[in-house]
């Protein structure tokens, strides 16, 4: 398999466009963070967009930042935290801005924080068969004609390369505190989720319940003393963020995403998970891929979820997707030939 | 017998006789929404079911017909305005709330239900819907999601985009999808965006899933006055820039003022050049706290006074003034055209001064309401049609205000979309490239090219160009494509 290193738009371009010709599969790849989500793909050629770093334009009284896609996760964060800002996504330090918004990981802090696709307002695309394509724009809100930047989201490189993107940012919390509190599981978590309003997180655990505040220091102060009224004996920490699916040790890690009082039913039979109250994520640690991994997902699907593997082998599952001829078509006009990761997607797109 | 009889025929023996119109006051009557853009009408249906629809979209199918979806026909761009002999499909028969389940933070509605009507069904329940569109009383949840509807209270919370789960849709084969999820995360690729915003070109929404936000717990809201526009501009700069993102940031100039103030008596002062709505939300003390960061920012801009609403009845007066601005309009002209375009924040006061210079210029009577936080204007041009000439000179400013906002960096549409009105401008801002995209992503879901055709997209956009091009020739630059006109398509007047 070939890796090709690439630094501008025009490369990826010419890239791609020789690959379709060529048929030579190629799959993107930034900090390769999160190579395990999606169903098995095989290659000719990674095409890397690291070398794509440019800060294009960060105003923070805009409350956006334009980079190339490939610029790292850490080198944003330092970027945003001088005008006093953060992107609020949940990836790590290699990742890069592109791959991030590719995979779609879900935040820990997504109760408050929304999901990451709606802070992606404009986006730069390199379709299969190599045409630059834009769509949305650099303002925080637009209706301008159809958001392809929505299709790219989330569509793990399989429509396009993603080269450059206008993101919503936003200040970052004057205070931010993680408050543990010494009772776990599901009820407990929703009598916090009750309690005590505008949480950034509630996430449930067996064995304890982690909550993330988040604001102005008085604020934070006045959702401490109500967890502190609805959980009795709690531990503070300040200045800490709250951990996503790092947090588990398992060699697999599956994202569930179920409605949120659909949580109890699926993880009813797992030991080691982490839920995120009031939104439906649950990242559920397993031994194996094996049957394990399928009852789980024989629950998820009665509960009209998913649960693709965000670790560990197990690809994205066979839940249905609606709308399939929609699908084909769209992927069969970004991809003629089909050679962007073939058959990572879900339903073998 | 012609295609429009039989079809009239059919649907009315599947759907009942009253469900169809083609009387010429009826035709007339949905020949346009509450866009300047008139059009015609084959046939008017009221389905009241996904069921009906899909029947509505078959016989456009056998009679070859195109489709125009319609909700309360309150849209401003023509999106809904219908072209040769469309079959208008109206939700408005279809308005119940489905389902309320506040343990999944959701609820299910039918797309003709009034937006305020949502709200009013989600008292007592601890949690709302938030996009609250000025229009909210009459605008229908099938709308908001056709234009990505916003409201002022989209800064903090966002737009419609983002307090939609799912939707039901039928598509152009008279097949039904569910895009989207109850859940937080769905498989595929995010149809359910996509839809958000396609001002009906992509299918017909049937049912909509939205997502409801606990209702905060404490509530600011003031009232604040300026001598000058741009101290009232630099105050919304110098908010956001402060790190704080207020529930609302609202601003109005004076001619507006003065016609809200003689319509809703909500006590505004009517010699400020502008005045500026504010409301935060969130817990009391992270409430307070902002409040005096941004009367301290307000203070900074030389503010002239704050009023502060001391109970809920005062701050529904308040929000009563900014509401009613555009029924206060009556009172300047019998008509108005209502722009929609999005800036950068900090080019507010350089595009409201072009703004001004422009309809100067073709002395016409323009007032401004909008949400500044968002950078998205409003400008609001009155007149008398029966003037001679007016009309030329309202489309003319219109077009010089667009090309304005465009070369401030900023987009053709903020919540109205783009519909008939803003097609011929999208390659001012879109290249070819970008517009087949856009062809081919409308064609993948409606193959037919029967669904509420010639509206978004320019007439030249074609997906068979992108395969076209891709064969070689390099993109064509949006230098290039600055031909735009405003031209309507046949069949189409103002």
């Amino acid at each position: 398999m070939d890796l090709i290193e690439l630094g501008s738009k025009e490369e990826v371009r010419d890239t791609l466009r020789e690959a379709s010709v060529r048929g030579r599969r190629v799959s993107i790849v930034g900090g390769r963070t999160h190579m395990d989500k999606g169903n098995p793909t095989e290659v000719d050629i990674e095409l890397a967009t690291g070398g794509l770093d440019r800060v294009i334009a960060y105003d923070p009284a805009e409350m956006l930042a334009v980079v190339e896609a490939g610029m790292r996760i850490r080198e944003l964060r330092r970027v945003l935290a001088e005008g006093g800002q953060e992107w609020p996504a949940a990836a790590a330090d290699d990742a890069t801005v592109g791959g991030t918004i590719a995979t779609g990981p879900s935040s820990p802090r997504r109760l408050r924080m929304g999901p990451l696709r709606d802070t992606v307002v404009e986006m730069e695309l390199v379709t299969g068969d190599g045409r630059l394509v834009r769509s949305g724009a650099r303002t925080v809100k637009s209706v301008a004609g159809y958001d392809v930047h929505r299709l790219a989201t989330g569509s793990l490189g399989t429509l396009g390369a993603i080269v450059q993107v206008a993101v919503k940012v936003r200040p970052l919390p004057k205070a931010r505190r993680v408050v543990r509190t010494p009772e776990g599981g599901l009820l407990a978590g929703g009598r916090i989720l009750e309690a005590v309003p505008l949480l950034s997180a509630v996430v449930a655990t067996p064995h304890r319940i982690e909550i993330a505040l988040e604001g102005w220091l008085q604020e934070v102060d006045e959702q401490t003393e109500a967890v502190r009224r609805a959980a009795g004996n709690v531990e503070v920490i300040d200045g800490e963020g709250i951990e996503g699916p790092e947090a588990i040790r398992a060699p697999t890690v599956v994202e569930v995403a179920v409605p949120p009082s659909k949580l109890s039913a699926v993880l009813d039979e797992e030991s080691d998970w982490r839920a995120l109250m009031g939104v439906g994520i649950a990242w559920v640690g397993l031994h194996d891929s094996g049957e394990r991994l399928a009852a789980l997902r024989g629950r998820v699907a009665e509960a009209g979820g998913i649960a693709p593997l965000i670790r560990g082998p197990g690809g994205l599952g066979d839940a249905p997707v609606p709308a399939l001829g929609v699908h084909r078509r769209l992927k069969a006009a970004f991809d003629p030939a089909g050679i962007l990761a073939p058959g990572r997607f879900w339903a073998g797109l | 017998m012609s295609d429009l009889d039989e079809a009239r025929r059919e649907l009315q023996e599947a759907l009942g006789v009253d469900a169809v119109l083609s009387d010429p006051l009826a035709l007339r009557l949905y020949a346009r929404d509450a866009s300047m853009v008139e059009g015609s009408a084959g046939l008017v249906v009221f389905p009241r079911s996904t069921d009906d629809v899909a029947t509505c979209v078959r016989a456009a199918d056998a009679h070859d017909l195109s489709l125009v979806p319609r909700g309360s026909g309150t849209g401003l761009a023509g999106a809904s305005t219908p072209i040769g002999d469309a079959l208008v499909v109206v939700t408005s028969k279809m308005t119940r709330i489905l389902e309320i389940r506040p343990e999944d933070r959701l609820a299910w509605v039918e797309p003709g239900l009034f937006n305020l009507d949502l709200g009013v069904a989600l008292r007592g329940t601890g949690f709302t819907y938030m996009p609250d569109p000025s229009s909210q009383q009459v605008s229908s949840i099938g709308g908001n999601v056709a234009t990505n509807a916003g409201g002022p209270h989209c800064l903090a919370y966002g737009v419609t985009s983002a307090h939609v789960l799912a939707l039901d849709l039928v598509l152009s084969d008279g097949t039904v999808a569910r895009v989207g999820a109850e859940g937080p995360e769905a498989s595929g690729y995010d149809l359910r965006g996509l839809v958000v915003g396609s001002e009906g070109t992509v299918g017909i929404v049937t049912a909509v899933c939205v997502r409801l936000t606990p209702e905060p717990p404490a509530i600011r809201t003031m009232l604040m006055d300026f001598a000058t526009v741009e101290d009232c501009a630099a105050t919304v700069s110098a908010i956001i820039a402060g790190g704080v993102v207020p529930a609302a940031l609202e601003m109005m100039d004076q001619g507006i003022v003065r016609a809200v103030e003689a319509f809703a008596h909500a006590g505004y002062p009517t010699d400020a050049a502008a005045v500026l709505l504010v409301e935060v939300d969130g817990i009391q003390a992270g409430v307070d706290a902002e409040t005096h960061e941004v009367e301290e920012a307000a203070r900074a801009h030389s503010v002239g006074s704050i009023r502060e609403a001391e109970s809920p009845d005062e701050r529904a007066l308040l929000w009563k003034g900014r509401k009613a601005a555009f029924g206060a309009i009556a009172q300047i002209a019998p008509h108005y055209h209502l722009h929609d375009c999005v800036v950068p924040r900090t080019k507010l006061v350089e595009v409201l001064t072009g703004v001004y210079a422009i309809c100067r210029r073709e002395n016409i009577t323009v007032t401004n309401v909008f949400h500044a936080g968002d950078g998205n204007l409003h400008p609001l041009l009155s007149f008398d049609r029966t003037e001679p000439g007016v009309l030329e000179r309202v489309l003319r400013s219109s077009e010089e205000i667009v090309r304005l906002c465009v070369d401030a960096g900023g987009s053709l549409s903020g919540e109205h979309g783009i519909g008939l009105e803003k097609r011929d401008f999208m390659s001012l801002v879109f290249t070819d490239d970008d517009l087949a995209a856009q062809a081919c992503v409308r064609s993948a879901f409606d193959p037919s090219g029967r669904m509420n055709p010639r509206k978004v997209l320019p007439d030249g956009a074609r997906c068979g160009d992108f395969a076209v091009a891709a064969a070689g020739t390099d993109a064509a630059g949006v230098g290039d494509a600055r031909r735009a006109g405003s031209a309507m398509p046949e069949g189409t007047w103002i």
